[in-house]
């Protein structure tokens, strides 16, 4: 049986991208990716189909990436490649200066054939400093980052209930967790999920 | 056979059942740019690794997952834990590279998908690690750990 592993590794033989049909993929959500057996790498070691870093250009349909690290890193973004930024999006959101983790298939020559991109991810916890309008202003070890609720966007898990549009029930001096979208070259986050233990 | 003590590790009696989510370490950008290389001086959000709350006693002063009814073992810097997300199935061995979660603040929390449930914050993945077996944008996930 073809994996979507294989499917990637062989669009970007082909060189192009559009070269895999996204049903052959089956669903292009990023849940869709996970399950599947990846080569083993040693417990500890760099990930070597892992990246992380900032968009630095973009050209066609490979995102040429600085890691913080000061390594490059070239992701080639295929017909079958989830996206998210603050949930998902077309390769057109992503933008030079955005900063990212993906995960794909490294190539013999470098490149990273992506299953998956995260466009400004961020999870932070913290406690809740203040809360005003539609901002949460949390103390992440000692720094103010200003999480910012977007409509139809943002919502609460209260431990195991189901997502909720409603934030009220968030208090000061409660420790959350954030799962966010960071704006880039800020202390400012947009909130795509809130986790509560309560 | 002897039986075990009822304060014995958890983790010790066989794999243990909790919630797992993702934190950055090491170089970084956003947020995460000023986090530093966790307290085994290694972490690396693209190395196979996690934190556990007892790997000294500085840190279990810290994460307490006691106050939650959770005993853990004491496991050091460079010691592997398999996680395997009870949503799907996948699986990932890491070893320990940092001090957390600070499972005292989230006490009782459960996450589940579907009818699958775990509670209780007991390990962080790095962003590597938690993207083998969920996707980042899933935040936090039941688990199951064993050594």
């Amino acid at each position: 049986m073809t994996t979507r592993r294989q499917m990637l590794k062989s669009a970007v033989l082909g060189g192009g991208a559009t070269v895999v049909a996204a049903t052959a993929l089956g669903s292009l959500g990023p849940e869709a990716a996970f399950g599947q057996a990846a080569p083993d790498i040693e417990p500890g070691a760099v990930d070597p189909n892992f990246a992380e870093g900032r968009i630095r250009s973009i050209k066609d349909n490979t995102l040429l990436v600085l890691g913080s690290n000061m390594v490059f890193h070239s992701i080639r973004v295929v017909d079958g490649t989830s996206l998210w930024k603050l949930g998902p999006v077309s390769f057109d959101q992503a933008k030079p200066g955005d900063g990212l983790y993906a995960r794909g298939v490294r190539m013999p020559d470098g490149v990273l054939a992506a299953e998956s991109v995260w466009l400004n991810i961020v999870n932070i916890k913290g406690h809740i400093r203040n809360i005003t309008g539609d901002k949460l202003h949390l103390d992440h070890g000692g720094k103010e980052i200003l999480c910012h609720r977007i409509p139809g966007k943002s919502v609460a898990i209260y431990s195991d209930s189901p997502p909720s549009a409603d934030l009220s029930p968030l208090r000061v001096g409660q420790h959350v967790q954030i799962l966010g979208a960071w704006r880039p070259d800020t202390n400012e986050v947009d909130i795509a999920t809130v986790f509560s233990a309560h | 056979m002897a039986r075990s003590r009822p304060t014995d590790p958890v983790d010790l009696l066989g794999p243990v059942q909790g919630e797992v989510s993702w934190f950055c370490c090491g170089a970084a950008w956003g947020p995460c740019g000023t986090v530093g290389k966790g307290a085994c001086g290694t972490c690396n959000s693209g190395s196979l690794q996690h934190a556990w709350p007892n790997t000294s006693d500085a840190c279990w002063a810290i994460t307490r997952p006691d106050s939650c009814g959770v005993s853990l073992s004491r496991r050091t810097c460079g010691f592997s834990h398999r996680t395997t997300a009870l949503c799907g199935g996948a699986s990932v061995v890491t070893t320990i590279a940092d001090c957390g979660p600070q499972t005292d603040l989230f006490c009782g929390e459960r996450s589940c998908c579907g009818a699958t449930c775990a509670s209780n914050r007991l390990i962080d993945l790095t962003p590597a690690a938690y993207s083998r077996i969920a996707s980042l944008s899933s935040g936090l996930r039941p688990c199951e750990i064993s050594a």
